[in-house]
């Protein structure tokens, strides 16, 4: 088969598998690449079902071939062949195969980054029970900043995490642009992921982390450069100050005890940051859609919602308290 | 090789080759792990300690190249073939050349496997 | 009848014999029942218990998935699904699927070889007995929500915090621990008995597969399951006194934690595929009806297997961030473990090609199986690849992998297993039409329920959630696996059926109803002295190969017809050309295994939940009753030295050294407790890659009184050899007057090996190092506590006369102990002492 010909099936596979496999593409799939590993990891994996599927069906027609009642025994010296090509030398070339290409696919997906971005460059984020901590480093004349839950990123940039966390194990995993790397406490680890289409996609901690670790997730929006510019501006300097009513009950309930919108409270460290919440898709780490009732819901009971949560339950506030509250977030833009 | 007698009336030379392979498993992950972790304090380069593994893979590839010529010679340079079923002294030891030599095959394959990383793999990255 | 030359016996004394053997073998009644050791009664237990435990966690699996069925459900809440999920996984893996096997092994074995009894029976039934007081204890705890609720491999610091994980993580760690104990146990039991019990003219080449594989996986057993027990122990010393094993702020790791669990945990797969494809090379050639093709190939892959599957624990944590090399060598050894288990399926191919293949529902669940199993083989290739696992690992496509890796590589076979050897047990066939209706709605179910998680996982969905958001397009999997899980388990529930239905209108089957050409068919179930006469074995399938063999067995005409001395005996061959070495004696009915399981049952249960009096109380009872076992069962001195055994030939009744019993099962046991004692030294070599400086600054246990301690244990070992020694020359007083000398050498080099870390003011809760220390300390102390006890026994036997110049099998063994013991103090000690310094 020529490359030319090979290439246009391959092509062809791509569109039609995941279709195949799902009805409509998910913001959460490894079977619908928008990174560079995962792009890379997918097609490894197209490649490895089909030729899985044609080996599982020569051995299984073998099996059931050998089960039928007539038919003439083989030679000893034939099954003795049998057992050398099928059970040894086409194993052996095949995982020799694979084996070289993926050891060789892993530094180019994951390369390097220690001396090309420092430290202190790399985006920071921590897992914690039951959300994430998200810190961006300072650019170009622009303070670095805290926010939660959500991650903007440039497409067809190559980004470098650094991930820690103090409290269990978690496990960093964005299936549409790559493979997940463990936070572990006592231990910074360091993954490198390349977006290369825009979009938002989901994702969920990927170790178990306790009770509500189903209602561990973040969202990530890959966007154009300006965009992001944009983004990133407008969060590095913070809300300002509205003076309304939901803003002062934030302050008075002592939602500031744990919380900060930043530009308008003190910076408190606790829970997740709030600024521009507004903006975000998801209360409660991806828990419930962003929806002023929603931030309702969970403000009076978090733990009704997500079980465990570390967040106290507000149902001594009076309910019109919470509606300001509620409605002052849902508009933090 | 008439050191080392042709009838080995033991049942860990089967296990020679798999112990080599072991051994050599054991010897690369342990170096590249501590390496990685005191890399700062080590007086070699990555380069130089991948250098040496190969050394120590080609030591091991030979290590068994050797436990199948004795397998090989015990099994009579495959002048009889299998099952070596009679319930005689001689089968069984041509038994356990057949099944020490299939088993030094196998090593062999497996210590060429876990060399594959040092040749494409360049630092210690996570 | 070529070799059996002798006359035939009298009816009358053939009678006699007969009688006499029924008498001795016999199963006692009443409540006495339970004390019995027979081998085909403790497999038999062994196995129905381990079924319950396994309809149990299924149970619980089934749970599972109606929570899963629907997204956001709130059928169970997040903490019983949580407990639910976990003890699913631990009980499948440590109550069904490790003794499943041990319970098959028990059960066939003895026949299998040739032999009466494997050499340790006492120690079988304490195996069950620890078993299944340990299973009820961890599937108890679900009743009172206690149940351990961190996922079965239990990661720190989630299963450290007390918090988070009450009581349910001590109930997994000392529960387990327990059972751990009993797979030990059996490990020994299976590698003596396979090595030395085997019928005369057995040679390796000519053991049954089956048996060539439990040789593989008992060996596996001892060196995959200590370094759990070494992470247990670790463990519960950071949950019970807060020393910082697996805590980062004080200088723990917890990826120590992972290490230890996996390098269990791989081999575990392994340790429970290997026995499910031996019981598929026992069927494949019976239903072929032809002898297996590629014999030593099989051989290849069970040691080829067995070696591989030590190098492939990181393989579980390719996304921790360890560096990328050493991920690459173990995908390596992934890929490469892949060929063995290749090759065994192509035996099996090329077996039943060669052959003319009689169907039947053994050969159904058989084929199905390996159906499963190689798709489970061939997305194990494909987790076993770096980066495909980047992407898959924790999802549920690994779900789907290791379900398809263990029901088509371990349920189906066992299930096949149950119909084919059913008639052992009962003398009847199960019901071909139920096999069929069961086998095709577990086929169904399986590939229902467990298909769709691949796509499932690779669409995003992360293993041990309770629940899922509705919009991420994962409902439809879900609802169809809930569904095949229900049709799965219809399947289950039919065999179930089929297996307890009362078969009494059935007429019984001759023996050997398939046709086979193993020894295991000899036995006759409603007999329990396993054979009639001990057969000397000229083929791999002598049913077939050597005519007359059943008759002959049957008539006594070949060795051991006969009961003397009112003992159960069984012969001891030697380990390459089963050639007959000795007439072995073995422990008969005894309560003392029952009494010593379920009091070191009540030591874990109490140390639980901390009940320090009763720990006390439980372990002294433990210790009276493992000696009073050891006093009556083992190493007795026979009337006469010498038995006719039959055929002309006689052999000895007592033999010490490597040539006894015993003392492979001191060496095996040995082998295990030095692979614990290795991973603890490891723990603190890895404590000191992963720091910079891993004392922290706090103090040592300085130089003087670890390499006091070392010197006083090489000494104390030293009088021991001078006390083996002297008994050989048979002076008593002198060998009596050594062991009270070595005694007090080791109890001089306990208390300078504690004093180094305790004068020097190690505090082991405040940083790992004085913790590692202290542990390693302690071990090497407690292993010298124990030779003291041994050293006592010793002395006490000789004083009663039980010991002697010739019959030494005590000191032997002891100072077989004292070899490890050496090692171990001279490397803890010096290690201890030299490699702050040095490093």
């Amino acid at each position: 088969m020529s490359i030319h010909s090979e290439r246009k099936i391959f092509g062809r596979l791509q569109v039609v598998l995941p279709f195949l496999v799902a009805g409509c593409a998910g913001r959460q799939s490894a079977l619908d690449p928008a990174g560079q590993e995962a792009a890379e990891v997918y097609h490894l994996s197209v490649v490895m079902v089909i030729g899985g599927g044609i080996i599982w069906l020569t051995v299984i027609g073998l099996l059931t071939h050998a089960c039928r009642r007539r038919r003439s025994a083989w030679s000893e010296e034939g099954a003795g062949r049998l057992i050398a090509w099928g059970g040894v030398a086409f194993p052996v070339i095949v995982l020799f195969a694979l084996l070289v290409y993926t050891v060789w696919l892993m530094p180019s997906i994951r390369p390097w980054l220690g001396r090309a971005v420092a430290e202190p460059d790399r985006i920071q984020v921590i897992g914690e029970q039951f959300w994430w901590r998200v810190r961006y480093p300072a650019e170009e004349g622009l303070a670095g900043f805290e926010t939660a839950n959500e991650i903007r990123l440039p497409v067809g940039e190559r980004v470098v995490f650094s991930l820690r966390a103090d409290d269990v194990i978690h496990s960093f995993w964005i299936p549409s642009l790559g493979g997940k790397m463990d936070m572990i406490p006592g231990r910074t680890n360091v993954l490198s992921l390349l977006p290369t289409k825009t979009g938002v996609f989901r994702a969920p901690c990927a170790e178990f982390c306790g009770v509500s670790h189903a209602y561990m997730a973040f969202s990530v929006v890959v966007m154009e450069r300006n965009a992001f510019d944009d983004w990133r501006r407008k969060q590095a300097s913070g809300n300002r100050p509205e003076g309304s009513k939901g803003e002062r009950l934030f302050t008075h309930h002592g939602c500031v005890g744990c919380h900060s919108v930043r530009g308008t409270t003190p910076i408190a460290g606790l829970g997740p940051d709030l600024t521009h919440f507004a903006d975000r898709s998801t209360v409660g780490a991806g828990t419930l859609a962003n929806t002023r009732k929603n931030i309702e819901r969970f403000i009076r009971d978090p733990s009704a919602i997500k079980p465990g949560a570390k967040m106290p339950a507000f149902d001594m506030v009076p309910p019109g308290d919470i509606a300001a509250i509620s409605g002052y977030l849902a508009g933090l833009r | 090789m008439r050191l080392i007698p042709k009838e080995i009336e033991s049942l860990w030379t089967l296990f020679t080759a798999p112990t080599i392979w072991a051994v050599h498993f054991l010897v690369c992950y342990v170096l590249v792990a501590v390496y990685c972790e005191k890399a700062a304090a080590a007086g070699f380069t990555f380069a130089q300690m991948r250098l040496v593994l190969v050394l120590i893979t080609l030591l091991a590839l030979a290590g068994i190249a050797l436990s199948a010529w004795l397998a090989w010679r015990q099994w009579g340079f495959g002048s009889g073939d299998p099952p070596h079923d009679a319930p005689t002294q001689e089968d069984r030891l041509l038994f356990q050349g057949f099944a020490t030599l299939l088993l030094s095959g196998l090593s062999f394959v497996s210590v060429v496997f876990v060399a594959v990383p040092l040749f494409f793999i360049e630092t210690c990255q996570p | 009848m070529t070799d059996v030359s002798m006359r035939d016996l009298s009816h009358e004394e053939r009678a006699k014999q007969e009688r006499e053997l029924r008498e001795v073998w016999q199963t006692p009644s009443g409540w006495r029942y339970w004390t019995s050791v027979n081998n085909t009664e403790i497999g038999l237990w062994y196995g129905a218990t381990a079924f319950i435990f396994m309809l149990f966690a299924g149970v619980l699996a089934l749970l599972v998935r109606v929570q899963l069925a629907v997204p956001e459900n709130g059928f169970l809440s997040a903490e019983v699904f949580n407990q639910a999920f976990t003890l699913h996984g631990t009980v499948m893996m440590f109550l069904f699927a490790v003794p499943v096997f041990e319970a098959v092994a028990i059960f066939l074995l003895p026949s299998m070889l040739g032999a009466r009894e494997l050499p340790f029976p006492r120690l079988a039934a304490f195996g069950f007995w620890s078993f299944a007081l340990g299973g009820v204890f961890v599937c108890g705890s679900i009743f009172f929500g206690a149940a351990p609720n961190t996922g079965w491999f239990m990661y720190p610091p989630l299963a450290t915090d007390k918090a988070y994980s009450g009581v349910g993580a001590d109930i997994w760690l000392l529960g387990l621990s327990f059972i751990e104990v009993a797979s030990i146990a059996a490990a020994v039991e299976l590698i003596a008995g396979i090595m030395k019990c085997r019928a005369p003219g057995m040679r390796i080449n000519m053991m049954p597969l089956f048996a060539w594989y439990l040789l593989i996986v008992a060996g596996m057993i001892l060196f995959a399951f200590p370094p759990l027990i070494a992470g247990d122990i670790l463990f519960e010393m950071e949950r019970m006194f807060g020393w910082p094993f697996f805590d980062a702020e004080r200088g723990g790791d917890p990826l120590l934690w992972q290490h230890l669990f996996w390098i269990f945990g791989h081999p575990e797969v392994y340790i429970v595929f290997l026995p499910a494809i031996a019981i598929m090379a026992m069927i494949v050639p019976t239903f072929a009806q032809r002898p297996i093709i590629g014999y030593s190939w099989i051989v290849l892959a069970a040691v080829g297997t067995g070696f591989l599957s030590f190098g492939l624990w990181v393989h579980h944590m390719f996304a921790t961030g360890l560096p990328q090399i050493s991920l690459a060598f173990f995908s390596a050894a992934s890929e490469a473990v892949a060929i063995p288990t290749g090759v065994q399926i192509f035996v099996f191919i090329a077996t039943l090609l060669a052959g003319r293949v009689i169907f039947s529902v053994p050969m159904l669940f058989g084929a199905g199986g390996l159906a499963i199993f190689v798709v489970g083989g061939l997305t194990g290739v494909m987790v076993a690849l770096v980066p495909f696992d980047w992407q898959a690992h924790d999802t549920y496509f690994v779900v789907a992998h290791l379900h398809y890796v263990l029901i088509g590589g371990m349920l189906f076979p066992v299930t096949a297993g149950i119909y084919y050897y059913y008639p052992l047990i009962n003398a009847r066939r199960l019901s071909e039409r139920l096999g069929k209706i069961a086998f095709w709605l577990m086929f169904a179910g399986f590939n229902v329920a467990f298909f769709p998680m691949h796509l499932a996982g690779l669409r995003g969905m992360p293993r041990r959630v309770f629940t899922y958001p509705a919009d991420v397009g994962w409902e439809w999997f879900n609802l169809i696996s809930t569904l095949g899980a229900f049709i799965f388990a219809a399947g289950v529930a039919v065999v179930v059926i089929d297996v307890v239905r009362p078969k009494h209108r059935q007429p019984p089957l001759e023996v050997n109803p398939w046709q086979a050409g193993t020894l295991e068919w000899i036995s006759e179930p409603e007999e329990t002295w396993g054979v009639r006469s001990i057969p000397i074995i000229k083929s791999r399938y002598p049913i077939w190969d050597q005519p007359g063999l059943l008759d002959d067995i049957k008539a006594g005409r070949y060795y051991l017809p006969d009961v003397q001395d009112g003992a159960r005996e069984t012969l001891v061959t030697s380990v390459l050309d089963a050639r007959p070495e000795q007439c072995l004696r073995v422990g008969g009915t005894s309560i003392m295994t029952m009494v010593a399981a379920f009091s070191l049952g009540g030591v874990f249960i109490a140390l639980t939940f901390h009940w320090w009096m009763l720990t006390l109380v439980c372990a002294t009872l433990t210790f009276a009753a493992i000696t009073a076992w050891l006093w009556t069962g083992t190493a007795q001195i026979p009337r006469s030295e010498v038995r006719d055994i039959g055929l002309g030939k006689s052999l000895p009744l007592y033999r010490s050294g490597p040539q006894s019993v015993g003392w492979w099962g001191m060496f095996i046991t040995m082998a295990g407790d030095g692979t614990a004692y290795g991973s603890l030294m490891f723990g603190y070599f890895f404590y000191w890659t992963i720091h910079d400086d891993f004392t922290a600054g706090h103090a040592g246990p300085g130089m003087l009184w670890p390499l006091l301690a070392a010197s006083l244990f090489l000494l104390a070992w030293l009088a021991m050899l001078l006390a083996r020694r002297v008994n050989g020359s048979d002076r008593r007083w002198l060998m009596r007057a050594m062991l009270i000398f070595s005694a007090f050498l080791t109890a001089a080099g306990c208390g300078a090996g504690l004093a180094g870390p305790h004068l020097n003011a190690m505090d082991p809760t405040v940083h790992v190092y004085p913790a590692i220390v202290w542990v390693v300390a302690i071990w090497t102390a407690v292993h010298g506590a124990l030779a003291i006890v041994m050293q006592a026994y010793c002395l006490a036997r000789s004083l009663a006369g039980r010991m002697s110049a010739r019959h030494d099998m005590d000191l032997q063994n002891v100072v077989l102990y004292w070899h490890f013991l050496v090692i171990t103090a001279v490397t803890s000690f010096g290690v201890l002492g030299l490699f702050p310094a040095v490093r």
